[in-house]
């Protein structure tokens, strides 16, 4: 878009001239509705954890990759890497996914919660894991402690059963199962109570 | 069962003070020790995804590393062409088998294999020559011919397909019976044969053929148990960097002080120029501890090596896969012969155990250990085949819990009677019954409690065992299926042994600190260690942490490769603050001016006289002045107040220098559904019950008791390693198709464990980390048997093996 | 994974041109829990050089009541259609299907198309880097057959010495019984002629060709859905199956079931559903229909116990249709 010769920039959709970067942004915006404009190939912006990232990423990459190895995010873990195991979950727009099953560069404009954003923000599940020992290793926690918070986000009173149900696709090679009912259950009165 | 091999040496300890046969009294007010609510000190850093595992590490100008591994179950490379994969841009170096400082070169580290430690023992557990990189492959994913290191983990695994090779294949055998045919092909390189020789093959004690001619009835089966393996969330690694010509690592190990000699050794490096790093482990059932085994030493040697040569840190990874290779437990094929009196009295127990790849116990330890039957006869032999080697998966006592589980339980059914009678009609130490274990207990002031019987009376009424135990096939359930409980016992084995050292400080604010490195894989285990340095020095448990642990301080803690650690560090721990205690005593006695340190106590981290409790002072007022160090001149200040301790828990509380009588027990009832259309098993309850003597935790001791229940139920019905027949290629590697239990595969779980002081631990405490994991799985036998009156001897019990049972199918799938 | 082009398609027929321009080179993702796993694994004799993400497509997620047909798009969550009131009280073996697939992320990530067009799970096909290169993947021969055959097909092969991998969704057996209907950017066709076995496909769809919908009809009677794993959570199927059973005066006027990973393809109970036919529908009638459904079983060597499963659940699930 930038043109050397002449120093102006060249709208991708008309071949108008602008003088300014910020002209031409403004320009693409107002004629043909559409902001932002296409970003080089590669680069995906994002959020994670409500702050705003623009990076560059190989098709192959998987956002596990990105999250913990580039980001050093290191709270989301690899266990299975087959989606068997539910220790890398993250949620996206609202849904517990896999990101070691999730390639980066299609999680362009999404909106991403690691276990980083949910302990900053106080959850109460992290407190509830920790006082009912429903973690031992502790190498599976981040996975089990994001898709219980995106059970709560969901189902504000949920039984145990459906807190059962939510969890069966992360696994705990210690065992600390009988535990983590108790836990979520806990969190949710104490989401119940603050709202 | 350890026995002692260099008699004296205790003597000697005990003249130090060091040593200590029976119980303590206990002298200090259990405050912190035992009480719910402790807030875990790990738990915050987990939760939170703060923690950091050796996976995570990362250190900049990191490069990373991939080892190759044998496709074929057995075969030699005849030649390797590494030009493509060194042409692959970011590959940065390629360490090859026949490269001079790996060519022919072992793996060092048969765990008992050096000097110091037991040499008569060398042929237990290992295949003592494992080359760090092999030209020949002796199983399917075996690392061996090439490692290579690259800017990334993608370009490292895509250079290693870019290796060229010509393999011959040899022939290889996957059953260990068919291994030990006399014309079968000799499976390792170097071996003479496929049996491994160990010097525990044949014991005999009594006389079991005249225990046979005594009994009324003979019974005889036969039992097998499959591969499976622990499989831990966190899949190896290691991060090594040079420093000049100091080596640093960060290790994925249940043992760091034997990594860091073992490292040293291979190296031929001076211990003093490595430093050992361990941060969070990501599960670590025993595999972690075995230095003969890729997964431990051999990533470690490699990355040391590619650092080397490339002058930049590098990390090893595994993948999940490679998990598959180095982690399995011990896998049996057993025929017993058992005798026994009409009235439940065992007269004689005859097994013969032949193992896969390593033996970690005979089978017949328990006997001797619980119970009084004087005539006992074990051949254990264990035998090469076409699988990666294994190693303690939690634990080593597995076969061991099998076979008392498996001839109590078949006795019990076959007299009808009650397997709770049979236990306790057996129940003793050495052929003796248990009026020696009563005197044992009054000889070295052990409360007068029988353990078994106490778990047998908490159990049975957590479970209703009088109301719902039947006859075996006798009660169909309302929803069609077969309703089956079972019951078996052992003993809690987990204060039996381990070493380690610590320190404990008193910081300049009162406030204390445990030194010492150790590695945390999820048992809480500094919490107890914390509860009990607070309650021996009398400050709030809120004062005491454990620092630093991550690192090689020269007091190294006993890592947890028997669960003995809580016993072994309490003990340590312990001794190091009363140590600590008594040197800010005889602080305090100086500004107190009282005659000495026996007229003061702590409480709630106040120093008081005893005579005059009113006159006191805050710990930290007495230390204001003793820091390790200060800046200025004209200060006077104090020593820091440090006290440091050693501690032995393998000989600790021996008795005329042969094995202490196993005091704690345990006892576990299982209730299970079995669907006799489709064979399923559903484990609908289990109760555990542990005598773990004294709970620091008891957050803790239970976590062990329902997480190893989760585990050995996992292990008794689903779990199992299966191989090709056609070329031994691993079918399931992957947690997908090898699978363990999710949070729905397991029904109730109850823990009531009960404290009797009868443990060789502090405080009569015992450790029970891998008790119910490891008897668990044995349970399911019963259990089935009790539901459909049909005996399915063979782990794990899938469907198809019950249905055989029931007569459905002519075949099973593992024939 | 080794590198490959991405390519996100803004529609139906963008995708198609890529996928005619790469020939069979390339890929479509849609939830992507199969296709990841398959190419961190290399399963495949050659790697896709582009993969043409198809969630990037508007249109293609929604499910909607239309002139008294289900229409779901390939595109729509398998949480979404099981958690979907209209699904659970009308179309229940599909709600039911859908539930008991995978796990809790997997049904937030994959899609009914991507379910239905998902690749076999043998063991032998699966292993990585290509170890057994057999006939689905152009090679010489079947290796389960002389191998371990223990989840395999219990009705033979694909031919003679052919293949005897089981297909593995969960929803397609449920979509045969309930009588669906596929709509692909090139036809449309019923699901029970969906399926195919051949080198490197399991479907009748042609290269350059996508699942757009799915239509199900209105249902004359109940339908219902059963699994049979070793785990609650998580596993593929040993043994699945639904049924959709209508009943009139009586008896049972109209029978699908269609039980699945029992078979190379999955596998309609035509012994079965005609055993029902004109027959009450009680615990007799269920059992002969269970005999019938497995009379023809040609179980291997490991394989037997997966007959007495498939007899069973034929029976559960057309008991629950009552």
């Amino acid at each position: 878009m930038l043109n050397m010769t002449t120093d102006s920039y060249l709208c991708p959709y008309c071949s108008v001239r602008l003088d300014t970067f910020n002209l031409l942004k403004a320009h693409v915006r107002a004629e043909h509705s559409t902001d932002p404009l296409p970003l080089p190939e590669g680069i995906i912006q994002l959020t994670i954890n409500k702050q705003a990232y623009q990076l560059y990423v190989e098709p192959e990459w998987m956002l596990y990759y990105v999250i913990h190895d580039r980001l050093g995010m290191t709270g989301t873990k690899m266990f299975c890497d087959r989606g068997a195991c539910g220790s890398c979950t993250v949620i996206i727009d609202g849904r517990p996914v896999l990101s070691c099953m999730t390639l980066a560069i299609e999680c362009n404009g999404k909106t991403i919660e690691t276990i980083e954003g949910i302990s900053a923000d106080h959850h109460p599940l992290i407190d509830a894991y920790i006082k009912h020992h429903a973690l031992q290793c502790g190498y599976c926690t981040p996975g089990f402690i994001v898709t219980a918070k995106a059970l709560l986000d969901h189902n504000t009173h949920p039984t145990e059963d459906e807190i059962k149900q939510a969890l069966a696709g992360n696994l705990c090679r210690c065992g600390t199962y009988p535990q983590h009912p108790k836990a979520v259950l806990e969190a949710a009165h104490v989401l119940q109570e603050g709202r | 069962m350890m026995m002692a091999e260099e008699p004296g040496s205790y003597q000697k300890l005990r003249e130090e003070g060091q040593y200590h046969i029976g119980a303590e009294p206990l002298n200090i007010t259990f405050n912190e020790i035992g009480r719910r609510g402790q807030r875990r000190l790990d738990g915050y850093e987990k939760a939170t995804g703060k923690a950091l595992y050796t996976r995570d590490m990362h250190i900049p100008g990191m490069l990373y590393a991939r080892v190759l591994r044998s496709p074929y179950a057995h075969a030699k490379i005849k030649h390797m062409d590494t030009g493509r994969a060194e042409r692959l841009p970011g590959v940065r170096a390629i360490l090859r088998f026949d490269d001079p400082q790996v060519k022919g070169r072992d793996l060092n580290g048969s765990y008992f294999a050096q000097g110091w430690a037991r040499p008569k023992l060398a042929g237990w557990a290992l295949k003592p020559v494992h080359l760090v990189l092999a030209d020949e492959a002796w199983y399917e994913g075996q690392p061996m011919g090439a490692a290579i290191v690259a800017e990334s983990e993608a370009v490292a695994q895509q250079a290693l397909s870019l290796i060229h090779i010509e393999w011959e294949e040899l022939p290889f055998i996957l059953d260990q019976e068919e291994a030990l045919m006399p014309d079968a092909p000799i499976l390792r390189p170097g071996a003479e044969s496929n049996e491994i020789h160990d010097p525990r093959k044949f014991y005999e004690v009594g006389d079991v053929e005249k225990g046979f001619q005594t009994a009324d009835q003979i019974i005889e089966f036969k039992a097998r148990r499959r591969p499976h393996l622990w499989a831990g969330a966190e899949m190896p690694s290691v991060l090594v960097r040079w420093l000049d010509d100091r080596l640093e690592m960060w290790v994925h190990q249940q043992q760091p002080y034997i990594a860091k000699q073992l490292i040293a050794e291979w190296l031929n490096l001076p211990m003093d120029k490595v430093t050992v790093n361990t941060v969070y482990q990501g599960c670590s059932f025993g595999g972690r501890g075995n230095p003969a085994n890729h997964s431990e030493n051999g990533i470690n040697v490699l990355a040391a090596l590619l650092s080397k040569i490339t002058g930049q840190p590098v990390k090893m990874l595994f993948d999940r896969r490679d998990t598959f290779f180095g982690e399995s437990g011990d896998i049996s094929i057993s025929d017993f012969k058992v005798g026994f009196k009409n009235d439940g009295t065992i007269t004689a127990v005859q097994m013969k155990n032949i193992f896969a790849v390593y033996l970690a116990a005979t089978g017949i330890d328990h006997f001797v250990d619980n119970t009084r039957i004087v005539n006992l006869a074990c051949e254990a032999t264990p035998v090469d085949v076409s699988i990666g080697p294994a190693w303690w998966a939690r634990c080593e006592h597995l076969t061991s819990c099998f076979s008392l589980t498996l001839v109590f339980d078949h006795v019990a059914a076959t007299l009808g009677m009650d397997p709770i009678e049979v236990a306790l009609k057996n129940d003793g130490t050495h052929g003796h019954d248990t009026g020696y274990l009563d005197q044992y207990k009054r000889e070295h002031g052990f409360p007068d409690r029988d353990s078994l019987k106490e778990c047998i009376e908490v159990g049975s009424q957590a479970i209703g065992w009088k109301e719902k135990w039947h006859p075996p096939g006798t009660r169909k359930l309302t929803n069609g299926k077969l309703h089956g409980i079972a019951f078996t016992w052992d003993h809690n084995w987990d204060d039996t042994r381990g070493t380690g050292s610590a320190a404990v400080m008193i910081e300049n604010d009162g406030s204390v600190t445990i030194i010492g490195q150790h590695v945390d894989i999820g048992p809480n285990p500094w919490t107890p260690l914390c509860q009990i340095v607070a309650d021996e020095i009398g400050v709030p448990f809120e004062s005491v942490h454990i620092k630093p642990w991550t690192v090689d301080t020269g007091f190294v803690l006993m890592s947890p490769d028997g669960s003995c650690n809580l016993v072994t560090n309490g003990n340590i721990v312990r001794k190091a603050a009363r140590k600590a205690k008594q040197m800010l005593l005889e602080l305090a006695a100086e500004k107190f001016a009282v005659a000495g340190p026996e007229e003061l106590d702590i409480r709630n981290g106040v120093i008081f006289i005893k005579a005059d409790p009113a006159n006191s002072m805050l710990v930290r007022e007495v230390v204001a002045k003793a820091m390790p160090m200060h800046v200025s001149g004209a200060f006077w200040t104090q020593p820091p107040i440090i006290g440091w301790a050693w501690h032995n828990q393998g000989i600790w509380g021996q008795a005329n220098e042969t094995e202490r009588p196993r005091l704690c027990r345990q006892a576990h009832f299982m209730e299970v559904e079995v669907d006799p259309d489709t064979g399923q098993v559903e484990v609908t309850h289990v109760v555990n019950v542990n005598d773990v003597g004294k709970a620091v935790s008891p957050e803790g001791v239970e976590g062990q008791m329902y997480g190893g229940t989760v585990m050995g139920v996992s292990r008794g019905t689903i779990e199992e390693m299966i191989w090709d027949p056609q070329t031994g290629v691993l079918l399931n590697g992957s947690l997908l198709d090898y699978k363990y239990a999710t949070m729905l595969d397991c029904g109730p779980i109850d823990t009531p464990f009960i404290e009797t002081g009868l443990g060789h631990g502090p405080y009569g405490a015992s450790g029970i980390g891998e008790a119910t994991a490891t008897i668990i799985p044995a349970l399911l036998g019963p259990a089935v048997y009790n539901a459909i009156g049909h005996w399915v001897d063979d782990f794990p019990i899938t469907p198809d093996k019950v249905l055989k049972a029931l007569g459905k199918i002519q075949q099973c799938s593992d024939e | 994974m080794n590198k490959f082009t991405h390519i996100n398609a803004t529609s139906i027929d963008e995708a198609v041109s890529y996928l005619q321009r790469y020939g069979n080179k390339a890929s479509l993702v849609a939830g992507g829990t199969d296709l990841f796993g398959k190419l961190k694994d290399e399963v495949m004799p050659t790697y896709p050089e582009a993969v043409i993400n198809l969630k990037t497509i508007p249109g293609l997620d929604f499910i909607r009541q239309e002139d008294e047909i289900l229409k779901i798009g390939a595109l729509t969550r398998l949480a979404d259609i099981a958690t979907e009131p209209i699904i659970q009280s009308k179309y229940a073996a599909l709600a039911e299907a859908a539930i008991h697939t995978a796990s809790t992320h997997l049904r937030e990530m994959g899609t009914l198309g991507g379910n239905l067009c998902q690749d076999i799970r043998c063991w032998y096909y699966r292993s990585p880097n290509n170890r057994f290169p057999c006939l689905r993947k152009s090679g010489g021969c079947c290796y389960a057959l002389a191998g371990d055959d223990r989840y395999h097909s219990i009705f033979g092969g694909s031919v003679e010495d052919g293949c005897i991998a089981v297909h593995p969704s969960d929803t397609a057996p449920a979509l045969i019984a309930l009588d669906a209907r596929i709509k692909t950017s090139k036809r449309m066709v019923s699901a029970k002629d969906f399926f195919r076995v051949d080198e490197c496909r399991t479907t009748i769809l042609d290269d350059d060709e996508i699942v757009i919908e799915i239509h199900v009809p209105q249902l004359a009677g109940k339908s219902t859905f059963a699994k049979f794993a070793f785990r609650k959570s998580i596993d593929f199927p040993i043994v699945n199956g639904a049924a959709m059973i209508v009943v009139c005066d009586g008896l049972v006027s109209t029978a699908h079931i269609c039980l699945n990973a029992v078979y190379v393809i999955p596998y309609k109970a035509t012994l079965a559903e005609q055993a029902l036919i004109g027959q009450p529908l009680n615990d007799a009638s269920a059992k002969a229909a269970a005999d019938a459904a497995v009379s023809n079983a040609k179980p291997r060597h490991r394989n037997q116990f997966m007959v007495e499963i498939a007899r069973t659940l034929v029976k559960k699930i057309v008991l629950a249709c009552q």
